[in-house]
């Protein structure tokens, strides 16, 4: 397995994800070929909490122009982590 | 809240002031509301954000500036009202401790009203002034009634005398060329009234009406005019017409004609009247200014020096008040005065210490004499007011109050009531001879209304 630091890229903090904590709902941008288990694992390895499910979602690619230079954005996938009921507040998005 | 006052200096002291910690965080909570929505944090709205997001990001700290000016005011004038100590100046703050959740201490210093030390101020031995009323001031003024109502009576004979208006034609000659300004044709000429250069109008003296006469003058060295400056001119002059003042007889039919009086006498009575009165008010005042004046130089206060410049301040306000009634500018006047604003104040601050000096020694007087002014009398002042403004009662405390000056109308009460005792307590000493009149200073400003 990967290391779980390689699948859990960065916390998605927002107006939106913020709300969402406060149902111990965590956010965040994780690998394109992750699978939920992995999340998972990777969450309970990195902020020893328990987590009770994952949901995800693939964020499409965009197109981009940059003056005559067109691209696009990369994709992602993002992932809502929520944690058991008994767990802590993770207290690492309030000092990101 | 805890205060603590202590004196340093003679009219300096240092206020320390303890806020409790649930008061900071009030503060604080609001100082964040404010501080929220101006800041860009990515993912949120403005305005959006969190608190505990932001104290990650930005840390309380940065709330500390903005809640010091939110609590500190208040903080201040209930810390004043606590000690009971009249401050005059701005304070100097020093903040000693500001924390989250810690008592907020922070420490003033300013400067107090200074404590007056009265000297004798009851039974003061004063020179008085003479303001009775003589029969030759009524004498006076009945002849100016009567100069008033001259009428001017052309003269067909004799020669103009002194006082007489000539009706002239004249031409100036400067070496035999005319000059600006030197000509002019039936101009009416008070003989006398000394408005030509000096030589002139005696010279017209003894010419009769039609005559024509050269006169000789020399230009005052200090004229006006560069060119004519210490010159020789002669002027051409014709003589049309003299006029001579027509006083009216002093009888029955002038007190009628200027009067709504029928007799001579009862026209005098009125004027001794007026006269007494105007008198009256002059003594009046006079009074006034002499007792505080000498109450003052028996105190001994030191005078602070912001209080003094307050005082100009205010001056000065009201000095620009006058100017802009009569149409000018502050600029103007500088301009046109060529005084700057410094020397203005320069002036001033002689007479704003003055003023503040007897402020203070009326004050500490009412204290001492524990003067206080019932709601009664207040309310009486108020309906004065109201008919001398011709407005309603409540129409005039609404203007003070939203001047703020509701209890600055009790507090000239006061200070008139002082100013009453003073005068009344006071032993009137005749003058030995015509005291220097000594400048009266205002005892008291009216706030305008």
């Amino acid at each position: 397995m990967k290391d779980p630091r390689d699948i859990i890229k960065r916390p998605i903090i927002t107006e939106a994800s913020s709300d969402l904590m406060e149902n111990l709902k965590y956010t965040f941008e994780v690998d394109v070929n992750a699978t939920k288990i992995d999340i998972k694992h990777a969450v309970q390895e990195i902020f020893k909490v328990k987590v009770k499910k994952v949901n995800t979602l693939n964020m499409p690619k965009k197109p981009k122009r940059y003056g005559r230079h067109s691209g696009y954005t990369s994709e992602w996938k993002k992932a809502y982590v929520t944690l058991t009921d008994d767990s802590k507040p993770l207290d690492f998005f309030e000092t990101v | 809240m805890n205060t603590n006052w202590e004196k340093t200096e003679k009219n300096t002291g240092i206020l320390k002031v303890e806020v409790e910690a649930e008061k900071v965080t009030v503060a604080l909570d609001k100082a964040f509301k404010k501080v929220v929505n101006k800041i860009n944090v990515p993912g949120f709205r403005k305005g959006k954000v969190p608190r505990a997001i932001f104290d990650a990001r930005f840390g309380v700290e940065s709330l500390y500036q903005d809640a010091i000016d939110i609590i500190l005011p208040d903080a201040y004038s209930q810390a004043i009202d606590e000690s009971g100590i009249e401050p005059i100046d701005r304070p100097e703050i020093d903040i000693e401790q500001f924390e989250k959740g810690k008592t907020f201490i922070f420490t003033a210093k300013v400067e107090v009203k200074p404590e007056v030390e009265l000297g004798a101020y009851k039974g003061l031995e004063v020179e008085e002034k003479d303001f009775s009323v003589s029969e030759e001031q009524v004498e006076l003024e009945l002849k100016s009634a009567q100069q008033r109502s001259a009428e001017l009576i052309s003269v067909e004979e004799g020669t103009a005398e002194n006082g007489d208006t000539a009706v002239i034609d004249f031409t100036g000659y400067l070496e035999g060329e005319k000059f600006e300004g030197g000509e002019a044709e039936n101009h009416q000429l008070e003989l006398g009234s000394g408005q030509f250069i000096p030589g002139f109008e005696d010279q017209v003296v003894g010419m009769s009406a039609g005559e024509e006469k050269d006169i000789e003058v020399t230009f005052p060295e200090e004229y006006q005019a560069e060119e004519l400056k210490g010159k020789d001119v002669v002027f051409k002059v014709k003589l049309h017409e003299i006029k001579r003042k027509n006083l009216p007889e002093l009888d029955d039919e002038f007190a009628k004609d200027v009067s709504e009086f029928e007799t001579l006498a009862e026209y005098k009575e009125d004027l001794k009247k007026n006269l007494e009165e105007a008198k009256e008010k002059e003594q009046q005042q006079y009074r006034e200014s002499v007792v505080i004046e000498k109450a003052a130089a028996n105190a001994t206060v030191e005078i602070p020096e912001p209080m003094v410049k307050h005082e100009v301040d205010h001056m000065l306000q009201d000095f620009a008040y006058r100017l802009r009634m009569q149409g000018m500018e502050m600029e103007q006047y500088f301009q046109f005065s060529g005084q700057t604003e410094e020397q203005l104040r320069e002036q001033m601050s002689e007479d704003g210490k003055k003023r503040v000096l007897n402020n203070l020694v009326l004050e500490a007087i009412t204290i001492e004499e524990k003067i206080e002014v019932s709601d009664e009398a207040l309310e009486e002042e108020f309906n004065k007011l109201a008919e001398q403004y011709q407005r309603s009662v409540e129409e005039m405390k609404e203007i003070y109050k939203s001047n703020g000056n509701d209890e600055a109308l009790r507090k000239d009460l006061t200070i008139r009531k002082a100013i009453d005792l003073l005068v009344e307590t006071s032993q009137w000493v005749p003058a030995a001879e015509e005291a220097d009149t000594e400048e009266a200073t205002e005892s008291e400003e009216k706030s305008e209304a």
